[in-house]
């Protein structure tokens, strides 16, 4: 029988919902998260320099970006019953109070092993400007006999 | 009933050890915390991730997952909840560069969760301090939730 796996293409694309951020979704997500660093609540704090970088105020946690692309797999993954085993990212450009985000992904190869099949899906998230904002690398399996 | 958890990550700063005093390979302490229905729901919909894996019981018992589970992103919290007012992690001004995760088995409503983690290593890069830390969750039956681990900037 033919299944999703077999029928998975390279370049086969994904995609999530748009999430529009806002004071009241940063702040919501520091609630659910336990993460109050002032980066994410004090917009005074935020006009100061860090280093060489100054982000003029207060910045989404990039574990928000990690989320939503972790929705974008899950939603795709659940559906065919794959199983999404691994997330690697990397943050380029901090998200900000009125920026709406959307993650997408590629299917980059497919990998047979002993004992399961894979697929590799290159992750980004960009923001409505159409920068990326991060990038990264996941790795959802599809177990051998179940059904898909 | 859900602990309580300080919210004002100022209070202990100063009791928090500064990129100097950070030695990779060290363990970092923590502590157990159980995964409440609620704690998972509240991070769901702040992600605006509803999926009825997470909110309805009488479909999940009909998948694989054989009940209600957290999302994989659940570690977002348990990185926090499982880590005492005096972890470095919570110094404010850190920054989050980038994190890799692995997952193994999902994270369940009621699970007693535990963390082995330390900083994994340390270095200046174009003049910025990184530390890297390295973590693993574990159910109350000894099994690997998930691991990972996080690139941050310290703040000077």
């Amino acid at each position: 029988m033919v299944g999703f796996f077999d029928t998975l293409n390279q370049g086969e694309r994904i995609e999530s919902p748009e999430f529009a951020v806002s004071w009241e979704s940063i702040r919501a997500f520091c609630e659910a998260s336990l993460d109050y660093n002032p980066l994410h609540l004090q917009d005074d704090y935020m006009q100061g320099n860090f280093g060489k970088t100054n982000f003029g105020g207060i910045i989404m946690h990039g574990m928000n970006n990690f989320a939503l692309i972790t929705r974008m797999l899950t939603d795709w993954a659940y559906a065919v019953n794959g199983v999404h085993r691994r997330l690697e990212t990397r943050w380029l450009q901090p998200v900000k109070p009125g920026d709406i985000i959307r993650a997408y992904g590629t299917v980059t190869a497919k990998q047979m092993t002993a004992k399961s099949r894979w697929a590799i899906i290159e992750v980004e998230v960009r923001n409505q400007h159409g920068e990326t904002v991060a990038t990264g690398e996941a790795l959802v399996e599809f177990p051998r006999g179940v059904p898909s | 009933m859900e602990q309580e958890f300080e919210t004002d990550f100022w209070k202990h700063a100063q009791s928090r050890k500064i990129w100097d005093e950070i030695i990779p390979g060290e363990p970092r302490k923590t502590i157990p915390y159980t995964l409440t229905l609620e704690a998972i729901q509240r991070y769901c919909r702040a992600v605006c991730d509803l999926h009825p894996l997470y909110f309805d019981e009488e479909y999940a018992r009909r998948t694989p997952y054989g009940g209600l589970i957290a999302p994989p992103s659940i570690h977002v919290i348990l990185m926090f909840a499982c880590t005492p007012v005096d972890d470095w992690m919570r110094t404010p001004g850190t920054i989050n560069a980038g994190q890799s995760w692995s997952y193994n088995t999902p994270a369940r409503p009621g699970d007693i969760i535990t963390l082995q983690a330390r900083a994994l290593d340390k270095f200046i890069k174009k003049e910025r301090l990184f530390a890297i830390h390295d973590n693993v969750f574990f159910n109350q039956h000894g099994q690997v939730i998930c691991s990972g681990r996080g690139w941050t900037i310290r703040p000077m």
